[in-house]
């Protein structure tokens, strides 16, 4: 196991190389603003703008540019400044990072515990009028774009522009704080978010374990299992739905790692100051140093959670060794 | 695609044609017909109210800078206004006569036009942590810090740069004195000009680029490069943001996220003219979506939006049916146009650009933004509220040019001008009838967010009627003028989507920067068309120097009508700007920077 993690680590410094050597180069290659233009204000003299470009570092060669953006990277694990307000990117996403996790982690409890549950029910009921409604709702959730489940919530739940006023609606979200430190404001500011982001995912994740578990329902050993006398709950719960849930983990690591960067919808229909808001609103402005920053954070959630997902793959599936 | 936009055209007008029969007329402030030479006072009303109360403000985006010698947009001079002051400013409901703030009375202008004397008043203090009186010396070192490498200033090149002593380049290192001000005792500053550029000086001196900087606290965090003094702002408004009173480390604003505005324990209300009605004020980032944010300022309690721009029209239409007294419009103090590179074929040909423009319906691209109630059409480049307005002829400029006295369009004078073209060079692709029939497609860059999409798109559907093919691209604003329109030799033969909007109150500053050929630059060129006429260039450097009033006015509106006779480009709005807020706000909007005046805004 230990070589296997050592492997995979190694493995994951040249992936976040890799990415943030693509980004850079998307970066260069597409049209984006001129940083030192839109710093430089209106009708810059070419002194003012060679001055900025200077500050900047923009007037190095690309290559060099990367090679000392890496370098503190490595060295001082320092992301730069922002283009825009010269404040550290460093400081911004770890400002975010909790709020982000804390919507990302909170959707995937909502969504397992209404996800699971249907699909379980929706597989050993099968083709009754219960499947029916549970795939029925699974369909039209999955089909719902989440910006606009996000504003119909809004609309009609949030209290100070819901019909029926029930949850804090956009900007409840607290400028300080965290649900450790401040959840009497933190917590009422996420149910609706949590409810709209696990919408979608409750849905695939029980259509998906639906369709295991009626796969697995029908093996050999779950015959065997019932034919040795086990009761009906047991044969589902131990042996069905163990089997069927294994590659839930797989795609539910997956899915938190890139929701820890991409609930960008859900964070900017709700206004909750997340990282996807970060990368959403510096990819807009050109702000490479911020770009790079929430691209390289994001890899790192998905290859890191990947990992994690593999080794406790070991724990669940007892075919599986490293 | 070609159906598609001229669907799109057709049910847009449709659509906003409801929108602005519904909305009726409400052209207040836009200062046409006046009966006075004078021209009018352009702003928001100003309304009386009561101490107290903590007014919330749901912005979409973050101020650029707290520092003042660097902050150059609407949302960040709405921040920079309230917490500190300049030499001089503008009542909310005037934003043509700039009153003196620090300033204890208008600028001494020397007959020469090359030194300007002000003198500040007495008793004005910085809030803590910093503490003292302001002097003249700290305006100086304002002006000295905006030239260095460490505060990138985005004006002060274009319009201080004629101060004696100011490099031509931003001054790297420690911070240097500029010899052309001098503070001759802690009351008086005086600026030495190289040329007999005081009136446009004079105009420019509301800039926030006057508020003073205490040097002996901020030139620390101005030894970093960029500088840190945005993080330790000091603040003489009424209100500051909120910081440590023992540091100076502003600790009310995180960025993308919130600013907390309260008030300056060490303001005096005998000093200043604004009333400063409000508590606190809680700036809300992060409000994109501009539809619920209005909703709920409207629906709300204490609530004012947006610094993004006007509602969404379906939003203001409804306002305007239920809750009229919720909505306040201003002038927005620009034009928005539609430019051609006249270096580029086939706009170097000057009957061409006059059919095109003939052609054009210009009602049809206003209806793109919200309609008439949302602004005038455009028929110059002195839009309401800039001296010069009235002189230009008000909202009938340049009417006497055939091609752009109709703005519905009008396909004959178009034909006129097309065959017209036609004759002077047989060469070019023109049929009997007055239509293009090259089959190059002609480089248009417009932005990808509407309502400027929109208006590109349907200018689009226009150009193709008079036969021309546009390879029409889409990209972000900020890319359209700082890789593509703002640069002349990406050959963008048609930007959609560009627009000058005022610094301060004065027609130079309109025109100057805009349609004068000496000032086309290699980058960041806000000349889009590469206007470069020896008459107009010549007429613009002997206008610089005609002292403040009637004559200037008259000046800056004759080089408005040499410059329609070139057909640059096609005027289409002076806009308004639109703000909403809860029924229990005073709402008042100053017409200088067009966003909330939070020093006379109160909760009734």
């Amino acid at each position: 196991m230990i070589p296997f993690i050592i492997r995979r680590l190694l493995w994951m410094v040249v992936l976040l190389l890799v990415i943030s050597f693509l980004t850079y180069i998307i970066f260069y290659t597409l049209p984006a603003a001129d940083p030192a233009a839109l710093r430089a204000g209106r009708q810059p003299s070419p002194e003012l703008l060679a001055s900025i470009r200077q500050t900047l570092g923009l007037d190095d060669p690309w290559y060099i540019q990367y090679f000392k953006y890496l370098k503190r990277l490595v060295l001082h694990f320092d992301f730069g400044y922002s283009y825009q307000n010269n404040i550290s990117v460093k400081q911004q996403i770890f400002d975010r990072l909790p709020v982000s996790a804390t919507l990302a982690f909170g959707a995937a409890v909502v969504w397992l515990l209404i996800g699971i549950p249907v699909g379980i029910i929706s597989a050993i009921r099968r083709g009754t009028w219960m499947d029916r409604v549970a795939m029925g709702g699974a369909l039209v959730a999955i089909s719902a774009p989440v910006y606009w489940l996000g504003l119909v919530s809004l609309y009609l739940f949030s209290k100070d522009l819901g019909k029926f006023p029930i949850f804090e609606g956009q900007g409840a979200y607290p400028s300080t704080g965290s649900i450790f430190t401040n959840p009497q404001e933190v917590i009422p500011a996420l149910i609706m978010p949590w409810f709209v982001l696990a919408a979608s995912f409750a849905a695939v994740y029980a259509r998906f374990l639906r369709g295991n578990l009626l796969e697995v329902m029908s093996e050999d050993y779950i015959r065997t299992a019932r034919s040795k006398g086990l009761r009906e709950r047991r044969v589902v719960f131990k042996h069905g739905v163990r089997s069927a849930i294994t590659p839930i983990v797989t795609i539910l690591g997956l899915d938190l790692g890139i929701l820890l960067t991409q609930a960008i919808l859900t964070e900017t229909v709700f206004n909750i100051p997340g990282i996807g808001r970060l990368a959403f609103d510096a990819i807009q402005k050109s702000d490479l140093p911020t770009v790079q920053g929430t691209v390289l954070v994001g890899a790192f959630a998905i290859i890191f959670l990947n990992l994690l997902v593999d080794i406790v793959y070991a724990f669940l599936d007892p075919r599986v060794r490293y | 695609m070609k159906m598609s936009v001229r669907v799109l055209a057709l049910a847009i007008a449709a659509a906003l044609t409801l929108f602005a029969a519904a909305c009726g007329s409400s052209d207040n402030g836009g200062g046409g017909g006046g009966s006075s030479k004078a021209e009018k006072a352009a702003g928001g009303e100003i309304k009386a109210g009561k101490k107290g109360g903590t007014l919330t403000y749901l912005a979409a985006s973050d101020v650029d800078y707290l520092d003042t010698g660097q902050t150059y947009y609407t949302f960040g001079y709405m921040v920079a206004f309230a917490t500190n002051r300049t030499l001089y400013s503008f009542k909310p409901n005037d934003s043509v006569h700039p009153v003196p703030d620090l300033a204890t009375g208008p600028p001494e202008v020397s007959a020469d036009n090359k030194t300007i004397t002000v003198h500040i008043r007495k008793g004005v203090k910085y809030a803590p942590p910093v503490n003292r009186e302001v002097t003249t010396k700290d305006i100086k070192y304002a002006f000295e810090r905006s030239f260095s490498k460490e505060v990138p200033s985005g004006y002060a090149g274009a319009w201080f740069s004629s101060i004696v002593g100011t490099p031509d380049k931003p001054n790297s290192g420690d911070i240097k004195p500029i010899s052309g001000i001098e503070t001759p005792d802690d009351q008086t500053i005086v600026f030495k000009l190289k040329d007999a550029s005081a009136p446009l000086v004079t105009q420019a001196l509301v800039m926030p680029i006057t508020v003073p900087v205490p040097e002996e606290y901020a030139s620390k965090w101005d030894k970093s490069t960029p500088s840190k003094f945005d993080q330790y702002q000091s603040f003489t408004g009424p209100y500051m943001v909120k910081n440590d009173p023992t540091t100076g480390k502003v600790t009310g604003r995180v960025p993308g996220k919130s600013i907390a505005i309260v008030r300056n324990p060490n303001w005096d209300p005998k000093t200043d003219f604004r009333p400063a009605y409000l508590d606190a004020v809680n700036i809300e980032e992060g409000n994109d979506d501009l539809a619920t944010a209005s909703r709920r300022a409207l629906n709300g309690q204490s609530t004012v939006c947006c610094d993004a721009g006007s509602p969404p029209a379906q939003v203001l239409k409804q306002a305007l049916a239920r809750q009229s007294d919720q909505v306040e419009f201003v002038p927005s103090g620009g034009t928005r146009y539609i430019a051609f590179d006249t270096k580029v074929k086939p706009f170097d040909d000057i009957n061409i650009r006059k059919a095109i423009i003939a052609a054009s319906n210009r009602d049809a691209l206003r209806l793109t933004r919200g309609g008439k109630v949302l602004g005038d059409i455009a028929t110059g480049w002195i839009p309401p509220g800039i001296p010069g307005f009235e002189e230009a002829g008000g909202l009938k400029q340049n009417v006497d040019l055939d091609f752009l006295a109709h703005p519905e369009g009008d396909p004959a004078i178009a034909k006129k001008y097309m065959l017209a073209a036609k004759q002077d060079d047989p060469s070019l692709p023109i049929d009997a009838n007055g239509k293009w029939t090259g089959g190059e497609k002609l480089l248009t860059i417009a932005t990808n967010a509407d309502p400027g999409k929109k208006t590109a798109e349907v200018f689009q559907g226009q150009m193709e009627q008079l036969g021309f093919k546009l390879n029409f691209r889409i990209v972000p604003q900020d890319t359209l003028y700082t890789k593509f329109c703002g640069v002349p030799k990406a050959d963008v033969a048609i930007c959609p989507n560009v627009g000058w909007f005022k610094d301060f109150s004065d027609p130079q500053s309109m025109l100057d920067a805009t349609f004068n050929g000496k000032n086309i630059l290699q980058q960041g060129n806000v000349n889009w068309p590469q206007l470069d006429v020896p008459a107009i260039n010549d007429a613009m450097k002997a206008a610089s120097t005609v002292p403040v009033g009637a004559e200037r006015n008259q000046a800056w509106a004759k080089i408005n009508h040499m410059i329609a006779e070139q057909a640059p480009a096609i005027p289409w709005i002076w806009d308004k700007t639109a703000s909403v807020g809860s029924a229990n706000v005073n709402q008042v909007v100053n017409g200088y920077d067009t966003a909330h005046d939070l020093s006379f805004t109160s909760i009734k």
